[in-house]
């Protein structure tokens, strides 16, 4: 018998798992009877772990042991904002790893971002495995569409420590427009409005039969339905403060009764006009008594305290329109995604800005899982009918060069699998190696980028500044991950690397985990029993369990010039000062260079040679910068 | 199923090198963006790994190469500014890949360049002109932008930046 492959959304606050038969897409249940499973795991006194919604109530009462919306940690650094506001928002302990990674500590043991989420979609696989009374080995995941290559390298690892092979990341966008058009021989544009529990993405589509072709995708991965809790959380404690004097924000317990409310309330005004919020001795005040918050939510008050973050996702429409080259009015059918397009305030503005009313026959929960299933289909065998993804990569791909600066490589929005090579030459007389430093993001400041990851390479043959040459490629495969290589033209030597998630795990890393099988700890509907005898097996041996600190995980560094650089710069007194001061231009240079892109010089000298200028682009600021990743990296290898 | 066999696969991967956009994308020069689209859609639809799954190993390999390039093809031709610079680039006979990252860098330098002078002289000159315009002193500034001009008589953003501070000038003296 084939294999059955099925798609999973792992979202921030749900998951949900699909299988597609023939033409047939079903979402399977979990235990409950439930189409979705909280994507929350606790971590139980004797070492076992509970996923989805028995984890969810645990919230209450054992928060520091329940880790939830762990996606909006995946693939960060520890001292993004992201995780910052993580710290003060959630009870669990979030503590720093190798290489500026976050860990989530529970009593003794510490665990990737990547195992928590394996947790997950190990439960997942266990409520398909139910279902479909068989094994499911192979899986299509869904990521945001504006996840950087750190974040879906981290999905993947999970995917890997699950004990699924990961057939393909696919973003969740793109997923739900397959689930939408599959088989039905459209010939449409459609944007998917994708509003889930810690991100937002909007992707513009063209449908053309077989074949689904993302024009433009951009996003926001700091905006989501937990930000709607938070600004009704803020109001009640606010109240609450003002009425008994007491910040109920200070107690987690009361803190995660607090959210429960919060969220039941915007759940509930999905359907009725108001909600009411009662929370029974959530406090006590000096006196000892108990105290009752209590507050009736209503939709107009609702619309007030979140409207600006609605509006703020039509400013990320705008420009995915934008790069796409269309109006509002061009688009034929506009499909939401994601539990907060429930709320009659989202599809009410959706409806405003689009100009027309959302699609109502997908079911912006099951959308994404099932279009995932369906590619998963596929990809494992064939439904018979093939359906062809044409993604492109949501954010610039971006090389480091003196300054501080990082230039680009890869456009955002350009449709991936796809290549490119850059030459560089070196910066200073017999330099012998130069660092490659791998962005992503808009900003011509390299630390104003994600840092993807960094190689040493060296060997260089001892030549003045300029004269050696090292040929750069990025390529993003159709999982939209990034490789580097770097080729010295003189000598033909290459060296390459899948970047390593600076923040993550390595490959050994994640052997390690599987090989510790923590993750079979998880208390599935198969047996309980299996659960605690895996705890017990794998939960006193943990602290050696935990995989050494990998090397090759290089720190990122914040992009300091150091003074050599600087007089470096000015000493070549060309270009390259003014470039590397951004803000020395003034607003209306600026305006100029956007506006009015010289594209009949673009040529005219034949080859695209950085060489022949003062305005080279060396790699590696400084050949005598101490290395401080291992030498056993990529390099040379 | 759609797809090739591997033997077209090794034909075309070996050929990659030869074939411009157009060629690899089977469409006439001036196809319209519209016939660039549909042959892109066509051209995934034989050469897109997921229409080629069978192909495992090294003739996988040699397909990621190709669906790489359909995707840097379109990439190009799709965009008029970028399709003018190949067509330009393919006319004088230096290459069929254009790559497109050096080309925008290009771009921006020779931008930068433009406004900024060619020369050091020109450069120094337009500095302290910028400089004095900061301070509001519009007479050094126009002082300092003839000079500049003296050593770029071609810069017409210097000339634009000179007619600005000019303008200037004069709607200071009415309001006096």
């Amino acid at each position: 018998m084939a294999e059955i492959a099925v798609g999973i959304d792992l979202g921030t606050s749900n998951s949900c798992v699909a299988a597609a038969r023939g033409k047939q897409v079903e979402v399977l249940t979990n235990a409950y009877g439930e189409n979705v499973t909280a994507s929350v795991v606790h971590f139980a006194k004797d070492g076992t772990v509970v996923v989805g919604n028995p984890a969810r109530a645990a919230l209450i009462h054992d928060p520091h042991h329940t880790v939830a919306s762990a996606k909006r940690l995946i693939g960060r650094y520890s001292f993004s904002e992201e995780v910052k506001k993580a710290r003060a928002v959630y009870s669990y302990e979030i503590v720093d790893g190798p290489g500026h990674s976050v860990r989530i500590k529970i009593r003794e043991e510490q665990f990737s971002l990547s195992e928590i989420a394996a947790m997950v979609l190990r439960e997942m696989k266990c409520v398909a495995e139910r279902r479909l009374g068989r094994e499911v080995t192979q899986a299509v995941i869904t990521v945001p569409a504006y996840f950087n290559d750190n974040q879906r390298q981290a999905t993947k690892d999970a995917g890997r420590i699950a004990g699924l092979e990961v057939l393909r990341l696919i973003n969740e966008p793109t997923a739900a427009a397959l689930a939408y058009g599959f088989g039905r021989g459209l010939a449409q544009r459609v944007a998917v409005y994708d509003l889930g529990g810690g991100t937002f993405d909007i992707s513009i589509l063209e449908i053309g039969q077989d074949v689904f072709e993302v024009l433009a995708t951009c996003g926001d991965t700091y905006l989501g339905g937990d930000d709607f809790d938070d600004r009704v959380i803020d109001l009640l404690a606010d109240e609450f403060v003002a009425k008994h004097g007491v910040n109920v924000r200070k107690d987690p317990f009361a803190l995660e009764k607090l959210k429960f409310a919060a969220e039941n309330a915007k759940r509930a005004l999905s359907v009725d006009e108001e909600a009411e919020i009662r929370i029974p001795e959530i406090a006590r005040n000096e006196a000892g008594e108990a105290l009752t918050l209590e507050h009736t939510l209503n939709v107009r008050e609702f619309s007030t305290l979140v409207g600006d973050l609605v509006q703020r996702t039509f400013k990320v429409c705008d420009e995915a329109l934008a790069q796409a080259g269309l109006a509002p009015r061009d688009l034929d059918g506009v499909i939401l995604v994601g539990g907060p397009t429930r709320l009659p305030l989202v599809r009410e503005a959706v409806e405003g800005y689009f100009g027309q009313p959302p699609k109502t026959d997908v079911d912006p929960d099951e959308v994404v899982a099932k279009g995932a299933a369906i590619h998963a289909a596929t990809l494992a065998g064939g439904t018979g009918e093939d359906a062809f993804l044409l993604d492109v990569t949501p954010l610039s791909l971006r090389i480091g060069v003196a300054g501080g600066l990082a230039e680009t490589v890869i456009e955002r929005n350009t449709p991936v699998p796809i290549e490119q090579t850059r030459s560089f030459t070196t910066y200073q007389d017999n330099q012998e190696s130069v660092k490659i430093r791998v962005y992503q993001g808009e900003s011509r400041k390299a630390d104003e980028n994600e840092l993807l990851g960094q190689f040493e390479f060296g060997g260089l043959h001892k030549a003045p500044r300029g004269q050696v040459r090292i040929d750069v490629t990025f390529s993003i495969n159709s999982d939209g991950l990034v490789n580097v290589t770097a080729r010295d033209r003189d000598s033909g030597r290459e060296a390459s690397t899948t970047i390593t998630l600076s923040s993550g795990l390595s490959a050994q890393e994640v052997d390690a985990i599987v090989a510790g099988k923590r993750t079979d700890r998880v208390a599935t509907e198969a047996g309980p029993e299996a659960a605690r005898e895996a705890a017990a097996a794998t939960t006193p041996e943990v602290a050696g369990a935990t995989p050494p600190e990998a090397a090759e995980t290089a720190a990122p560094e914040p992009a300091v010039l150091d003074d050599a650089d600087i007089e470096a710069l000015l000493e070549a007194d060309g270009i390259a000062d003014a470039a590397a001061e951004p803000n020395a231009l003034d607003p209306g240079l600026d305006g100029a260079l956007a506006s009015a892109p010289p594209e009949e010089s673009l040529f005219e000298e034949g080859e695209f040679d950085l060489s022949d200028a003062d305005t080279e682009d060396p790699v590696g600021s400084d050949p005598q910068d101490p290395v401080d990743s291992d030498p056993q990296d990529p390099v040379g290898s | 199923m759609a797809g090739v066999t591997p033997a077209e696969v090794r034909a075309l991967a070996g050929l990659i090198d030869e074939l411009d956009y157009y060629q690899l994308l089977e469409i006439p020069k001036d196809a319209p963006t519209s016939a660039v689209k549909r042959a892109y859609h066509a051209a995934s639809r034989r050469l897109h790994p997921d229409a080629n799954r069978r192909l495992a190993g090294e003739e996988r390999e040699l397909l990621e190469g190709v669906a790489r390039r359909v995707c840097e093809a379109y990439q190009v031709l799709r965009d008029g500014r970028r399709r003018r610079a190949y067509d330009a680039q393919l006319g004088a006979g230096r290459g069929a890949r254009l790559q497109l990252a050096e080309a925008e860098a290009r771009a921006e330098r020779e931008a930068l360049e433009h406004h900024l002078g060619k020369t050091p002289h020109g450069r120094r000159f337009f500095n302290l002109a910028r400089a004095d315009l900061d301070r509001g002193d519009l007479s050094a500034a126009q002082r300092n932008l003839r000079t500049a001009l003296t050593f770029e008589p071609g810069n017409h953003y210097f000339k634009r930046k000179l007619d600005e501070v000019l303008e200037a000038q004069r709607s200071a003296a009415q309001g006096r």
